[in-house]
């Protein structure tokens, strides 16, 4: 009798929380995915440790290998909260990145050797200089949405397109080679495990976690996205949120740049980071942001990343083809958002 | 068509709304329904349009008695009711928004457009309209666009054509337009009820007239035996004024002032001083363009002309936050899309101005926050379960109150509120009336905005009558009577 009543508790307790607290079942698809991940690894080492060294290293591998798509979802959650879209990462991230390669090029072709700058000073100069250029390009895109009143889907379309196309021409001819020291960036390792990329994913979600949370700007981007007349009215000038929030999406991908181009010590321009922006896009839906703004959180975006993440794990562990993976990413994509609360039209 | 509604009543839970109203209408002739606002008139006209049901009575059309569930019988019936929003589809073609949804499609299943649009020539022709049925709606003007509405309606046979307000948005020589069409299906022996505020219209194209006042069917009758003030008074009736606005302690100070404000559309060569600790209100009826000069002025809407003084200094608004910096605050109309932001909190909501001004370390102070919010909710006497909920979950009353809330933190020199108790039930609309007087009482300046004569006379002590985006008159304390009001809002007299 009393186990009854104790189950029947147990299954209000879960409905509540499944309804009301929208991180709550997005922490339920991870926890299911991660059980069936588990055993996807199996069992068969000799001994716990042993198990337990493996499965935290799989974990290590998940991690980097997502901390770069991580960190643009997290600027991208912003950017959809305010009920935008931004197409270009991928192709700003490679633009980025080739600045960031020039002005870091040691040999004779490098900008920067010529003028007798190597080594550390260089990559600090090479590293600023892309975060600039990110801020830059994100300030140009949230112009071009607020003072040209374009939609944020064109405008970033445009920019998507500009970015690529302009940065394959330029680097034809150049043909910049990393320093090795710059790769210590994302391959530091510490007690030989490779964790800077993990890190500094881990550090800029906790940053903007806390902006979102506790800055007026960060509440500001919910209003704007919840309420945009409202939030005009109330005298808040939305023009510069938007341009905000484009702004910091683009230094979020300068950073992911510099990850990239540290951590592969070279660039692809024509293939580096395309399907980026879907990727992100996917990662902050499954995490629970809603896509006509004003509904979404970073850790969901977090988790989203991870949900993703680990499911391509699982399917790698089980062998599924890879032409085949992408469609669980679509299913999932779908069912999540056929899970989140929707208001009735 | 004769109709003939007998005895009608309708109640929204305890409310009753319409009491056993008697209302007809005969072919041939066009009916004035008139009355204020909340009088019944759209209450009235939904029961026979089919949109909501009703509690009681009867509706008898040539006659025969008839019962409508949805507005697809109505119209079936041949009632149609155009609605002051049109519904039309701007992109499309003139012949294809008559047809829309009814299209003729020939055997295959392609469009007929050529029979189509020579069933639209002949709609046109009976009713002497001059129009290329191919034409796009984008490119009409707003009477022309009236009149495709009442032309869908001819279309479908309808006997009997229910118009809401439909000259509100018209200029003179379009208001003509749309009368001729009146008169001509008039001739058809088409039935017309015709719902306006501007008695001056009602004169010239009605025959009969009726006029409901707080559900009830006050006097009927032919327009020719009755007068502009016959019928102003009729509207507002004989009652007492329930409150009014005790001694106020205005200052000499003039905090804001407006001189000749024009915005070439919504109104025009507006002059307005306004005191130090006054409450001044502005009322009218609808089109009448106080909220468009109140948005503009708050710079929210577009560039204007003439010249506003705040506190003796000329400035130009040109955005929201330069009004909030000059401590000018605004409640706007329709609390839902302009009011609050429903994904934040009732706190959140409550500090949405000054949030940015409290700041520690980059970083919002949130007990700051927390106080200030504090302090306004018990002033307010905001009734809630946590600060954290969202602001969904309280009532209309206190949803508004916490919009003033995020206001009164910021201490504004004028605080402009437009239909400040929308919404808002009996109860909660006196607290907000006593809330106004305090704050006058503090030395803020109030400016209000409402088409409820009742609501002016209660709060302020000196009002503004709008009539088409002009001033029709300025009323003092006594002067302010709700038939001399509504005399100069219905611009009956100049």
């Amino acid at each position: 009798m009393e186990n009854k009543t104790e189950n029947r508790n147990f299954i209000s307790w879960f409905r509540e929380m499944w309804t009301g607290h929208p991180l709550f079942s997005t922490l339920i698809a991870l926890l299911v995915m991660v059980v069936l991940q588990t055993l996807a690894l199996g069992f068969d080492q000799g001994s716990f440790g042993d198990w337990l060294s493996m499965w935290c290293r799989n974990w290590l591998n998940i991690l980097r290998n997502n901390a770069t798509i991580g960190i643009i979802s997290l600027g991208m959650t912003f950017v959809i909260i305010t009920g935008g879209i931004d197409l270009a990462v991928g192709s700003t991230l490679v633009a980025i990145g080739a600045v960031i390669m020039i002005f870091i090029d040691g040999s004779q072709t490098g900008l920067l050797s010529a003028a007798g700058i190597t080594g550390f000073p260089s990559y600090l100069i090479g590293i600023v200089a892309g975060l600039v250029m990110g801020l830059l390009l994100g300030e140009l895109t949230g112009s071009l949405i607020t003072w040209g009143r374009i939609p944020p889907f064109i405008a970033t379309l445009g920019m998507m397109k500009i970015c690529r196309s302009v940065t394959q021409q330029f680097m034809q001819t150049i043909n910049p080679s990393v320093p090795r020291a710059f790769t210590q960036i994302a391959n530091f390792k510490i007690g030989g495990l490779m964790f800077m990329p993990v890190i500094y994913w881990l550090i800029i979600a906790f940053v903007m976690y806390w902006v979102s949370k506790n800055t007026a700007f960060g509440r500001y981007v919910y209003a704007v996205g919840s309420n945009e007349r409202a939030a005009k009215l109330s005298g808040i000038n939305v023009q510069r949120v938007k341009r905000g929030v484009y702004a910091i999406m683009g230094l979020l991908v300068a950073v992911a740049s510099v990850l990239q181009v540290s951590r592969i010590g070279s660039m692809d321009y024509a293939n580096a980071g395309s399907g980026y922006e879907m990727d992100a896009i996917a990662a902050v839906i499954v995490g629970g942001t809603s896509m006509s703004g004003g509904r979404g959180s970073i850790i969901g975006t977090v988790l989203g990343v991870l949900i993703i993440a680990v499911m391509n794990n699982l399917l790698n562990l089980l062998g599924v083809p890879p032409f085949l993976r992408e469609a669980f990413k679509g299913f999932i994509v779908i069912g999540a958002v056929l899970l989140q609360k929707k208001e009735k039209i | 068509m004769d109709l003939r509604m007998i005895n009608i009543s309708k109640s929204f839970g305890a409310n009753l709304v319409l009491d056993g109203v008697d209302f007809s209408v005969d072919g041939g002739e066009i009916t004035a329904l008139l009355g204020e606002n909340g009088a019944g008139k759209s209450t009235l006209m939904n029961i026979l349009g089919g949109v909501i049901p009703r509690n009681g009575g009867v509706i008898k059309l040539d006659d025969k008695e008839v019962d409508f569930y949805t507005p697809r019988e109505s119209l079936d019936a041949g009632i149609a009711f155009i609605h002051q929003e049109l519904n039309l589809i701007n992109d499309l073609a003139i012949y294809e928004n008559l047809f829309i949804g009814r299209e003729k499609k020939r055997k295959c299943g392609v469009l007929d457009k050529d029979s189509m649009i020579s069933q639209t020539r002949t709609v046109f022709e009976r009713m002497d309209i001059d129009l290329d049925p191919e034409a796009m709606v984008r490119d009409l003007d707003a009477s022309y666009k009236q009149i495709v509405e009442i032309s869908r309606a001819m279309l479908m046979n309808a006997k009997l054509v229910i118009m809401d307000e439909p000259t509100t948005s018209l200029t003179e020589p379009e208001i003509e337009r749309v009368f001729a069409l009146m008169r001509t299906l008039k001739k058809q022996g088409v039935a017309i009820i015709f719902i306006s505020h501007k008695l001056k219209e009602v004169l010239e194209i009605c025959d009969k007239y009726t006029v409901l006042r707080d559900g009830h069917m006050v006097s009927s009758g032919y327009v020719k035996d009755v007068t502009h003030s016959d019928l102003a008074r009729m509207m507002v009736g004989h009652e007492v004024r329930t409150g009014k606005r005790k001694e106020e302690k205005k200052s000499d100070d003039i905090v804001m002032e407006g001189r000749n404000l024009s915005d070439g559309r919504h109104f025009s060569e507006i002059s307005f001083k306004l005191h130090r600790g006054e409450v001044l209100g502005f009322t009218g009826l609808l089109g009448d363009g106080r909220s468009e000069l109140f948005q503009t002025l708050f710079g929210a809407a577009g560039p204007y002309e003439g010249s506003l003084l705040i506190e003796g200094k000329e400035v130009k608004m040109k955005s929201t936050m330069q009004a909030v910096s000059l401590g000018i605050g605004y409640v706007p109309r329709n609390r839902k899309e302009n009011g609050i932001v429903k994904d934040l909190s009732i706190l959140e909501n409550g500090s949405l101005v000054t949030m940015k001004l409290r700041k520690k370390h980059g970083a919002i102070d949130w007990k700051n926050v927390h106080e200030d919010f504090d302090r306004e909710r018990k002033a307010l006497s905001i009734k809630m379960e946590s600060e954290d909920n969202l602001i969904t979950s309280l009532s209309g009353g206190n949803q508004q109150k916490v919009v003033l809330a995020k206001w009164l933190s910021l201490n504004p020199k004028v605080l402009i509120l437009d239909n400040p108790t929308q919404g808002v039930d009996v109860g909660a609309k006196e607290e907000i009336y006593t809330i106004i007087e305090e704050l006058a009482d503090k030395g803020v300046s109030v400016i209000v905005l409402s088409s409820e004569a009742q609501e002016i006379m209660r709060v302020a002590s000196r009002c503004f009558v709008l009539y088409h985006g002009r001033i029709m008159g300025e009323l003092k304390g006594p002067e302010m009577e709700e038939e001399r009001m509504m005399r100069l809002a219905t611009g009956v007299e100049e």
